[in-house]
């Protein structure tokens, strides 16, 4: 009892440390410009107008909470501008994706940002799965056991998020053959539904509204999905679609083991970048602990929001968004991967793609 | 059926009319204002419609687009510059019949057959939205590239008689469109190291630089009013009746345009080029295009509406966008939480009615109210032209910065101001290095997926075939007609087209 005492009294004279100085940072009367690397219209720009009304709500002194397109470069010139240009004022924010992580993480020399400086104040994860044409008589993933014949996977670009599902292929031991050029994720579906190529995946709320009809109607087989992290780190199945394993569980349904080594270390951080942590809000290098703490104050109400929670559903699924602590945890995943686990990638990249990174 | 007339109760109902009025309004301004198109409209409405009631947010934004088509016509016939992307073709004949003082006639013209081609459009929105998923399966990357192809092959006629210059122009055209990172392998061309660069150059720095610019600059070298005669010739009621006796044309070009919207991955900009072509092409007298002839304008213009109603059809079955402010209009449907897929027929068919009434609706309030402006606009054509230069120079400025809001926006409209300029002195048809550059893109892409898919037997599709047969067709068209007519007014036809 008396140590319970003296725990709540320690997390009480925590809170009156850390609360206030959280209150004391008023944004009346301020604008906050965030910074999105993309186009308007696109997924990151969806998933930031989604936040940036309860940001507002939830920020001290109701800053208005200015989008800021900046698109080019495959995300890369936005991201260098917040590098280059935002002071730690609390008035200029980034939000980042995959496609910003990805060139950040494969060391690409135009890259000018460097995500272990920046404060996190919260991140959204996405799932992905994997669905094959019905035509190869595949029931699911047990029948890719011995599967021998060459499958067609429309690609974006081999150094695009396109990394993770062609990398999971590989670690299955798969056939597949990567057609680049297309435009995206929704001409790959129509490619798969016309028989262009035989292999796909969506992330989950495309895939809920767009294959699940298919696989109803018999035209698609659903595989696995690419499964989701827990808040220790784990690899658990995804929660949007829990009937399918998760690629650890399919490698273990397939070679009665589990996977390891560096093709599954690299697939791991690639994923959590591209999916488990997909979107992210940073604050500038150097932002003073009161102002990241006001911020992951309104993040976290905003998430407790009742109709955040109802939008959020429908855009960007049913995930757990993670807040402060938790988004930077998941994120420290993706930053302590071992050099030569990057560098086997870099050199997969190389002799699989002739893909050189410049 | 029932629920189709309800829903038109629901899009006149006030709180929704006014979204709807409110968008037309939008439209006609954003169409009026050289260079800005249906993207920029798009994104100026997205942040506005969070939050909002999903009919009244379709109203505004299937208002707005459906109307740019419309008024963007105006600058194309009465300054020569491009409204709008989709109204490039308009200025061939619209512009000359404007210097002859009959921009009133024109853009009655123009605008009867913009309305006629967005009511068709709206029309085939509705009947083929329940059986239109097979027929966009039917067209995979093969036949898209074969229809790219299509595209090119309207460079010939457009370029009258010298078609060894035209295929240059294209040339220039398509190397332009290759500036940047490459479609399917991770590689910057031409980028030297410059971030600008690494994007290519915006379609809409190259219509402005290679059409408004040199227009700007040789009327202020003349000095005088865009209209070589003082008084307005034939007014608007005559252009209405054109449109009316040219009925097959609106109608064969209002299929053409829904077609290319309904494509996804052709991209809009081009239909306004191919019903021109199309037109060219399939006439017998010929010596009067590009020097003023009332068909050249009836023909884009029926197509550059019509291509709207094709368009929401990928955008709502697929999820994947028919054009570039189709793409816009996809986020903000993610925006008001809806993920269009097949199942949009099934759910949301509502919504569906929606678009398809306020498309009709937009259309004939949009060229209504147009018809109504263009009695005080059509002065502008009188006035001296250096007083219209300043005001011009700075909005072409001006929209070219919100192509990408980097400076190096405007030392791209100055080079390729220049190459229009170049062009226009020497006589090189700037129509084909435009269609070179817009379907540059397209003809990379979607031949380098057919070669890694299917080796050499996409040459052998059943689809490509077809495809290949209607190419041969319509060049051989073109150069029949070609030979039959008397070749000087074949040189005037050009010095204007170039």
């Amino acid at each position: 009892m008396k140590k319970l005492l003296q725990v709540l009294a320690m997390a009480i004279t925590i809170t009156i440390i850390t609360v206030p100085s959280a209150f004391s940072v008023d944004f009346s009367g301020k604008t906050i410009e965030w910074i999105i690397p993309f186009d308007v219209g696109g997924g990151s720009d969806v998933w930031a107008r989604l936040y940036s009304p309860f940001l507002h709500k939830y920020l001290r002194g109701n800053p208005v909470v200015a989008i800021k397109n900046m698109p080019g470069g495959g995300s890369i010139t936005g991201g260098n501008h917040f590098a280059s240009r935002a002071r730690p004022d609390g008035l200029t924010a980034f939000g980042s994706s995959g496609s910003t992580l990805f060139p950040y993480l494969l060391e690409n020399p135009r890259v000018k940002y460097d995500f272990a400086k920046y404060p996190i104040v919260f991140a959204s994860p996405v799932g992905g799965m994997a669905y094959i044409n019905p035509k190869f008589g595949v029931k699911s993933v047990s029948g890719l056991k011995g599967f021998k014949k060459q499958l067609a996977y429309a690609s974006q670009g081999a150094t695009s998020l396109d990394i993770v599902p062609l990398l999971a292929f590989d670690v299955l031991g798969l056939n597949v053959k990567a057609i680049f050029g297309y435009k995206g994720r929704g001409p790959g579906r129509v490619a798969f539904e016309q028989g262009e190529v035989t292999i796909d995946y969506q992330t989950s709320p495309a895939y809920i509204k767009n294959v699940r009809p298919l696989v109803k109607q018999g035209q698609a087989v659903p595989l696995l999905s690419w499964g989701m992290t827990d808040k220790d780190g784990n690899m658990v199945r995804d929660p949007e679609e829990p009937e399918l394993p998760s690629l650890l569980e399919a490698y273990e349904i397939m070679y009665g083991r589990k996977p390891r080594g560096p093709a599954w270390n690299a697939w791991k951080a690639f994923f959590i970048a591209g999916f488990a942590a997909q979107k992210a809000m940073w604050l500038p290098e150097k932002t003073p602990d009161d102002i990241v703490a006001a911020y992951v104050k309104a993040a976290e109400k905003t998430v407790a929001d009742k109709e955040f929670q109802k939008v959020a559903k429908a855009s960007l699924g049913g995930y757990t968004q993670m807040v402060g602590p938790a988004a930077r945890k998941t994120f420290s995943q993706v930053l302590q991967v071992p050099k030569k686990d990057r560098e086997w990638l870099i050199n997969w990249l190389k002799t699989k793609y002739d893909v050189t990174i410049k | 059926m029932e629920l189709f007339f309800q829903t038109l109760a629901v899009v006149l109902s006030p709180s929704h009319f006014v979204m709807l009025i409110a968008g037309v309004l939008m439209g006609l301004a954003i169409g009026i204002l050289p260079g800005l198109g249906g993207i920029t409209g798009m994104t100026i409405l997205l942040p506005v419609i969070y939050g909002m009631e999903v009919h009244s947010a379709f109203a505004l934004l299937i208002g707005m687009v459906a109307v740019i088509p419309t008024s963007d016509t105006f600058p194309s016939v009465m300054m020569g510059i491009p409204g709008s992307s989709a109204s490039q073709a308009t200025i061939l004949d619209g512009y000359p019949l404007a210097k002859k003082g009959e921009a009133a006639r024109a853009l009655g013209a123009a605008f009867t057959a913009s309305l006629i081609g967005g009511l068709f459009g709206a029309a085939v929105l509705t009947a083929i939205i329940p059986i239109a998923r097979p027929i966009v399966l039917l067209f995979a990357s093969p036949e898209l590239f074969m229809l790219a192809l299509l595209g090119i092959s309207m460079v010939g006629v457009l370029s009258g008689q010298q078609p060894i210059k035209g295929f240059i122009a294209a040339g220039i055209g398509l190397m332009l469109g290759a500036l940047g990172d490459a479609p399917a392998v991770p590689e910057y061309r031409y980028a030297f190291g410059i971030d600008y660069l690494m994007d290519g150059v915006p379609l809409v720095i190259v219509g402005l630089g290679l059409f408004a610019v040199p227009e700007i600059t040789d009327l202020l070298i003349k000095g005088r009013s865009i209209s070589r005669v003082a008084t307005l010739g034939k007014g608007w009621l005559d252009g209405v009746k054109d449109t009316l006796s040219h009925k097959f044309i609106v109608l064969r070009c209002s299929i053409i345009g829904v077609i290319v919207g309904f494509l996804p991955g052709l991209g809009g900009s081009v239909v306004d080029w191919i019903a021109y072509g199309h037109v060219v092409q399939t006439t017998k007298d010929r010596e009067n295009f590009g020097k003023g002839d009332i068909r050249g304008v009836i023909a884009p213009e029926s197509a550059n509406n019509a291509k709207e109603g094709g368009g929401l059809i990928p955008t709502f079955l697929f999820g994947i966008p028919g054009s570039g402010s189709m793409a816009v209009f996809l986020g903000g449907l993610l925006i008001l939480g809806i993920e269009p897929g097949p199942a949009m027929v099934g759910e949301h068919v509502d919504l569906i009615y929606t678009a398809i009434w306020s498309l009709a609706l937009a259309n004939i309030f949009g060229a209504g109210i147009s018809i109504f402006l263009s009695k005080p606009i059509t002065r502008l054509t009188l006035i001296p032209f250096s007083y219209l230069a300043p005001f011009m120079v700075l909005i072409i400025t001006f929209a070219s910065y919100q192509a990408s809001r980097n400076w190096g926006d405007l030392f791209a409209l100055l080079l390729m101001g220049l190459l229009g300029w170049i062009m226009k002195q020497y006589g090189w048809p700037r129509p084909a290095a435009l269609i070179g550059f817009v379907l540059s893109d397209n003809l990379e892409t979607y031949l380098f997926i057919s070669v890694q898919r299917y080796g050499f037997g996409w040459m052998v599709r059943p689809g490509v075939i077809a495809l290949a047969l209607i190419i041969l067709v319509s060049v051989a068209m073109g150069v029949f007609y070609q030979k039959k007519k008397p070749s000087d007014s074949r040189e005037k036809y050009e010095k204007i087209l170039s």
